[in-house]
């Protein structure tokens, strides 16, 4: 839906800065190729450093091309982070539904992204490898229908919290955070949240969508200067989604007052 | 023959004190010492040091003219190259190189580094060879001419196969030494005892020399170099996947074949093909035989040999020589082998993270889609992994490796890998990472200076230069190039150095410079890069008239940029630009560090201040770098002890003049023992900072005092202990930050006074049952005297004329402090009293036992201090019962203070009344508090009480005071801490006047006015030793049941003496009580002691022997002064030492000793 930027009009373009930080292994690189190429790798080669990759994202009002930095996510690579996230305007900080300790990493990036990186930056917490679960399992076929994937996140969360193991045990979902556990934590820090499956393509889009969105206009170094155009906010299949996404209140109200100009 | 230019070398050398120089050993100063910029140059292992130097020509003989073993000098001067350079001798290396070097120790680092200069291109050893000692088989001493010093050397070249070579003529080069004879004689000596040792090492070269490829190359098997596959013989050693798999690129475009018999030629010393007669300069078209692998001589030809492109199975081998991994190797042939064998099976994160990046390095290439590439990767990582824990595994060095696997064995790579982190690439791999980014940063400044145009674009359109190098370096250009051209720069870079990845580095800018200057953003600045890399093989001038010019490619291009353009960046500019930069990076780091981990120490350390957490995480770091560093040096000195030993253990250990260690330069120790914890609480409590810096016997024994040399010395005591087991997770492992961390939450974090109780009846509920039992409650107010020694920093206020104490209520305030400090003793001996009236019995079936009347006696003795059940309920050091309470408050103090001992001491004398025993006194009747208990008794008493509400948390200072680290030692200390001889002044000095002078002259002197206080500190202290006294008399009473009353009568008068003679002895320091003219003594003194400290220690040490199992008690002591603590230590040892004669006589006699030994 993202390359679809040609169908309509010229439409304002700009681009924005966004960063990808997350314990290694969590799907990063994935998630960019995914969200990029529409295409998954078994072995993707490391990132050294920083990969760097651009996509654009069409809105209904103006094109957002995204200059994305995806970092390796080796601990030791964390030093480098302070030179990616640098005047990054949204960060996607990942981690992996089925390990615990890369939820506590992301949330490390949170906190250093709220203190160091540019005021305003728009962040969303994405928990990836959603098909090893099995509401992400379900739907796997299913890649991309935002319908279905709602329903299979509400799954989510109602099968979150105690019946966690049960249903480990049982039907061997490798889950092991709760959705409710992060939306919690997102909610409580203004974070727009999403599972993600890079690997199915659940979601991933829609990440990206919902930063574009979220991105206040203000801090847009527009292009092409700013043309007309008025319109919704959110992408009209996924509205529903966007309501039960936790956007942030800033964020929420930016995005809206944004596009109305 | 020779140039000028070495004429003038020459001349220079002679000249040069360097000559004659003596091995120096690392210096702790900055500059890197000479050992070390001797390695660097002849990339040897860290074991070898440089022992002899003497200028010296390399004659090489053509093989024609000199077969014969011809001797003439003349004959020598006509045929072969002449190079002349400097010889170096290390122990078991003789190297040679003309590149001028200067490894003068007193050399700045920029006068040392002068071989950084300019190498065209032959890279930090020049032409010359670089010989293990195992190499040479035989020293000839020439019959020259008697001015001439030459030595002939012959080597194991082609002797180390199996089968003779056809037309095999024996290697031979010959030294012609410059300088003094005994200058000569004495590089000789050296030489010989190296030659001796290096024998023992023919087989390890045997071993090595076989896996390489220049062996087989020569073996007669393929007399004409040409790659055929006469495998019958033997099979050719592994060099590399690219045997398998094939080597990347197209071989016949890389002149592969050629390239490989140009090395042949160089090997065998003969030019058989017109094209080397076109190639090579007529002075090098009849070279002599130049050896092969370590026996290899570097001429000119050598070095250009690299830079056209190293031919694919040679390419492993010569990596090897010229970046000194060789010689790693050669120094322990098996340790691959060995580290995979002893650490088969084991797990580690490290092994993790290399099992995810497996599938994924270098996937393009054949050999990495295969079990046997992947396996041979993995085997490498962990190996490395395992022998530098420190590094263990970063990525990127996946990718490195997979490169050089294909074109070497496992255990090449293996080995290059070493030699890549410890010197080529220093800090790239490390846990931070700071190598890296210090290089970014002297890449970016080297492309301010010489591209400012460029750079000032780059600032302006906001695209950050190191987002975009940093892969080039990190991996060494081989995932930013097409392989065959990263190969080709590697070629170089293992000659040269790091330099090399800069040189390319700025051409690949300049050579994209005019594109570069359109782009506006990250995006397009990479991609033109990205479109850059991808045609590296076309022409750089596609449109030229010029077939020649047409013929060069964009790589060729790109070379003679990074080589003839910016040769100006040498290793010295990248040295220099590193050190000015080097800071800030650390620092940057650094502030990372700090700032993650204090954000992610976790909910308990939110009860502190982000302050608090900034100095907690600070000093926790500081105290472990010096100890660590002091542990260092301690460990060099043992070393250097044992001279025998000189090799270093571990040829991967890090060189020995590293600096002090820092968080930013990665690889941190992350936890602290005991002892780094007691140094970390000196740093943050008073009470912790030991009273005298005299070692303890646990340190003395353990050789741990050199640590605390001339410093602040922390305190030993069972409190600290405690603490420390208390807040570790694991005491075995030590403490890590988060242990001190939530530690000092729990302490500081609530002002909440049931809180800290909790918490001391904690750290001495042994059992963890909630009870604490006689034992501990001793221990309990021996860490209550301990913890207020220092005195309360006027948290504590007893309000006036509570306690018994109305004879000195109402004097001025020192006093006042000075009942406070009184009147906590009194509190903590009523705490005592209270805790074993309050107690609960245990375990009455313990009741049994024998010996009633010795018990009795026990009982007894304890009541007669413990209990206060005479008269009034007194506190039990009340005074009343010896001396009158009415004196003048100094000299009440000190006559408390002796009459708490004498009390102890002269236990039948009163309170004989005790009859009633206590049974909670028995030993024989188990008793504990419990937690409720020991609330109740600490509430009851106003003084426990602040003392929990406000002193103890408080004494911990964090950022909310300036800390008193800076009392380190210095005059702060001694001027508030206390000695005897205050004591001393103030009381009258009858009894040891004959010492008086004497120690006098020995200091012990404290400014008038601070006396008091010095009083103060005295009381506390007895205190301390009371309390240590009464659990030594339970002990005592338990153990030695049968001891009748007489011998234990005697037994105490030693304590007695013990305490006797010292406050005598120092006494008489001031006879008339006035110190102003020792003060001035102890100013001018003051230096000089310091100096001689270190060698009193020993004296001391001495002493203590004497004083024999007396020390742990006299660690307890107070009252001892930075300055003073001479005498004052041989006092009381002496004191201690048993045996009758008057001890004052023999204080006398060690003092004097001790004062001859300051004078």
């Amino acid at each position: 839906m993202s390359e679809s930027a040609s169908a309509n009009a010229p439409k304002p373009s700009s681009s924005v800065k966004l960063v990808l930080l997350g314990e290694a292994a969590v799907g990063k690189s994935s998630l960019v190729l995914r969200f990029v190429n529409n295409d998954f790798q078994e072995n993707k080669e490391p990132t050294i450093g920083a990969a760097f990759l651009t996509q654009k994202c069409s809105l209904p009002t103006r094109t957002i091309k995204f200059e994305i930095w995806d970092t390796a996510g080796q601990e030791r690579f964390a030093s480098l982070a302070p030179m990616y996230y640098r005047n990054a305007q949204a960060a996607l900080v990942v981690y992996d539904v089925t390990k615990p300790s890369s939820l506590t990493k992301a949330k490390h990036w949170v906190a250093e992204l709220q203190r160091q990186a540019s005021p305003g930056i728009v962040i969303a917490l994405v928990g990836n490898k959603l098909d090893l679960t099995n509401d992400g399992g379900d739907v796997s076929e299913a890649a991309g229908a935002a319908q279905s994937e709602s329903e299979s996140a509400q799954d989510g969360d109602e099968g979150a919290g105690e019946e966690d193991e049960v249903q480990d045990a049982v039907s061997g979902d490798a889950r092991k955070v709760s959705t409710r556990e992060a939306t919690s934590y997102a909610e409580e820090e203004g974070l727009l949240f999403f599972e993600t499956s890079a690997k199915t393509g659940t979601n991933v889009v829609d990440v990206f969508t919902a930063i574009a969105n979220a991105i206040p206009e203000s801090s847009l170094k527009t292009g092409r200067g700013t043309g007309a155009g008025t319109g919704q906010t959110s992408l009209g299949n996924r509205s529903a989604e966007d309501s039960r996404v936790n956007l942030g209140d800033r964020h929420a109200a930016t995005a809206k007052e944004g596009c109305a100009c | 023959m020779i140039p000028w230019s070495s004429f003038v070398q020459k001349a220079q050398s002679l000249i040069d004190p360097a000559n004659f120089n003596i091995p120096a050993l690392s210096s702790p100063d900055h500059n890197p010492s000479k050992a070390s910029l001797f390695r660097q140059q002849f990339r040897l292992p860290d074991s070898q040091n440089p022992l002899q130097e003497i200028t010296a020509d390399l004659v090489l003989p053509l093989p024609n003219s000199s077969t014969n073993q011809g001797d003439g000098s003349r004959r020598i001067d006509r045929a072969g190259n002449t190079y002349t350079g400097r010889l170096h001798l290390s122990e078991r290396f003789i190297c040679f190189s003309t590149q001028p070097t200067s490894f003068v120790p007193s050399a700045t680092a920029s006068a040392s580094t002068t071989w950084t200069g300019q190498t065209h291109g032959t890279g930090p050893s020049g032409n010359g060879f670089i010989l293990p000692l195992s190499c040479i088989r035989r020293v000839e001493r020439l019959h020259s001419a008697s001015h001439v010093f030459s030595l002939a050397l012959t080597t194991w070249n082609g002797l180390l196969n199996k089968q003779q070579e056809p037309n095999f003529v024996p290697q031979r080069l010959i030294l012609q030494l410059v300088g003094s004879r005994q200058a000569c004689e004495r590089f000789c000596d050296t030489l010989k005892k190296g030659l001796r040792e290096g024998m023992k090492e023919v087989d390890s070269l045997r071993t090595v020399v076989s896996d390489c490829y220049s062996e087989y190359l020569l073996s007669g098997a393929k007399g004409k170099g040409q790659d055929g596959n006469e495998a019958d013989t033997r099979q050719p050693p592994d060099a590399g996947l690219g045997l398998i798999f094939r080597y990347p690129g197209d071989a016949r475009k890389l002149r592969d074949r050629s390239k490989m018999r140009l090395w042949g030629e160089y090997f065998r010393g003969k030019r058989t093909s017109i094209f080397s007669l076109i190639v090579f300069p007529t002075s090098d078209r009849y070279p002599p035989e130049n050896g092969r692998n370590a026996m290899l001589i570097r001429q000119p030809t050598f070095h250009k040999l690299i830079r056209v492109g190293l031919p694919n199975r040679l390419r492993g081998e010569i990596w090897e020589l010229t970046s000194g991994s060789l010689f790693l190797r050669l120094q322990s042939p098996m340790l691959y082998q060995q580290t995979l064998a002893k650490f088969d099976g084991q797990e580690s994160l490290a092994i993790d993270e290399i099992e995810k990046d497996l599938n994924r390095s270098l996937p393009e290439y054949p050999g990495f889609q295969s079990e046997e590439g992947i396996g041979r990767l993995r085997r490498v990582l962990t190996a490395y992994s395992w022998i530098d824990p420190e590094i263990g595994y970063c990525q990127a060095m996946n990718i490195v490796v997979a490169a050089l696997l294909i074109y070497m064995s496992e255990a090449q790579a293996f080995f290059l890998l070493s030699a890549l982190c410890d010197r080529l690439l220093p800090g790239y791999y490390s846990t931070t990472m700071y190598g890296t980014l210090l290089d970014q940063k002297v890449f970016e400044s080297l492309v301010e200076k010489t591209m400012p145009v460029l750079w000032d674009h780059l600032t302006k359109s906001d695209v950050q230069l190191s987002v975009v190098s940093l892969p080039w370096f990190l991996s060494l250009y081989i995932n930013s190039m097409p392989l065959v051209f990263a190969f080709r720069v590697l070629d170089v870079f293992f000659l040269e150095g790091p330099k090399v990845l800069f040189q390319v580095g700025l051409a690949i800018l300049r050579v994209n410079g005019e594109e570069l200057l359109e782009t506006q953003d990250d995006g397009s600045f990479i991609s033109v890069l990205k479109s850059y890399f991808s045609r590296l093989d076309e022409s750089a001038h596609p449109r030229s008239e010029n077939p020649k010019l047409r013929a060069i490619t964009r790589f060729q291009e790109l070379m003679v940029v990074a080589f003839k353009e910016f040769s100006g960046i040498t290793h010295s500019t990248i040295t220099e630009t590193r050190e000015k930069h080097k800071g800030a990076v650390l620092e940057n780091i650094e502030t990372f560090a700090k700032r993650t981990s204090i954000r992610n120490l976790g909910p308990e350390s939110k009860r502190l201040s982000v302050d608090d957490l900034g100095t907690i995480y600070d000093r926790f770091y500081e105290t472990l770098y010096q100890w660590e560093q002091r542990q260092k040096v301690i460990e060099e000195e043992t070393r250097r002890q044992e001279r025998k030993n000189s090799q270093r253990l571990s040829m991967l250990a890090p060189p020995a003049d590293t600096q002090v260690g820092r968080v930013g330069l990665g690889p941190s120790p992350t936890h602290m023992d005991y002892d780094a914890f007691r140094e970390f609480l000196a740093a943050t409590s008073k009470w912790a900072v030991a009273d005298s810096p005299g070692p303890s016997t646990k340190e003395s024994s353990s050789g741990k005092s050199a640590l605390w040399a001339n410093r602040r010395q922390p305190a030993d005591h069972e409190f600290m202990q405690r603490l420390y087991r208390k807040w570790a997770t694991n005491p075995e492992e030590g403490l890590n930050l988060q242990n001190v961390v939530n530690g000092l939450a729990r302490l500081k974090g609530s002002p909440d006074i049931m809180n800290n109780i909790n918490y001391f009846f904690d750290l001495y509920d042994d059992s963890g049952n909630g009870q604490v039992d006689r034992e501990g409650i001793l221990k309990i107010s021996e860490a209550l005297l301990f913890l207020s020694r220092r005195g309360f920093e006027g948290t504590i206020t007893a309000t006036p004329s509570v306690e018994n104490l109305n004879s000195m209520a109402d004097r001025d305030h020192a006093e006042n402090s000075l009942t406070t400090d009184e009147k906590f003793l009194g509190s903590v001996s009523a705490f005592i009293r209270r805790c074993f009236e309050y107690a609960d019995p245990s375990h009455p079936e313990h009741q049994k036992t024998d010996q009633q009347d010795a018990t009795a006696e026990a009982t007894e003795k304890l009541d007669s201090f413990a209990i206060g059940d005479d008269d009034e309920e007194e506190d039990l050091i009340d005074v009343d019962d010896a001396k009158p309470t009415n004196s003048p408050a100094p000299d009440v103090a000190t006559q408390l203070a002796k009459s708490t001992t004498a009390e102890l001491v002269s236990h039948n004398q009163n309170h004989s009344t005790s009859e009633s025993a206590n049974p909670a006194l028995d030993p024989n009747n188990p008793l504990h508090i419990t937690l409720p208990t020991f609330r109740m008794v600490i509430l009851a008493d106003e003084l426990l009480e602040q003392f929990f509400e406000s002193y103890f948390p408080q004494s911990f200072h964090l950022s909310d005071h300036p800390h008193p680290a800076a009392l380190a030692a210095s005059s702060t200390m001694s001027s508030n801490l206390t000695t005897f001889s205050n004591l001393g002044s103030i009381r009258s000095p009858g009894l040891a006047a004959g010492s008086a002078p004497i120690a006098g002259a020995s200091g012990g002197i404290v400014p008038p006015g601070k006396g008091l206080r010095g009083v103060l500190d005295n009381i506390v202290s007895d205190g301390i030793r009371m309390a240590a006294e009464v659990k030594k008399r339970m002990d005592e009473a338990q153990r030695d049941l049968e001891r009748n009353a007489l011998g234990r009568e005697e037994d105490e008068d030693d304590e007695d003496d013990e305490d006797y003679p010292r406050r005598e002895n120092t006494a008489t320091a001031i006879p008339g009580g006035i110190p102003s003219w020792g003060a001035g003594a102890y100013g001018a003194d003051t230096e000089r002691r310091s100096v001689v400290r270190d060698a009193d220690r020993d004296l001391l040490e001495g002493a203590e022997v004497l004083g024999g199992g007396k020390e742990e008690r006299n660690s307890l002591l107070d009252g001892k002064d930075d300055v003073n603590h001479a005498p004052r230590k041989v006092s009381s040892s002496a004191a201690s030492a048993k045996g009758g004669g008057s001890p004052t006589v023999r204080d006398g006699e060690v003092i004097s000793k001790l004062v001859e030994f300051e004078s």
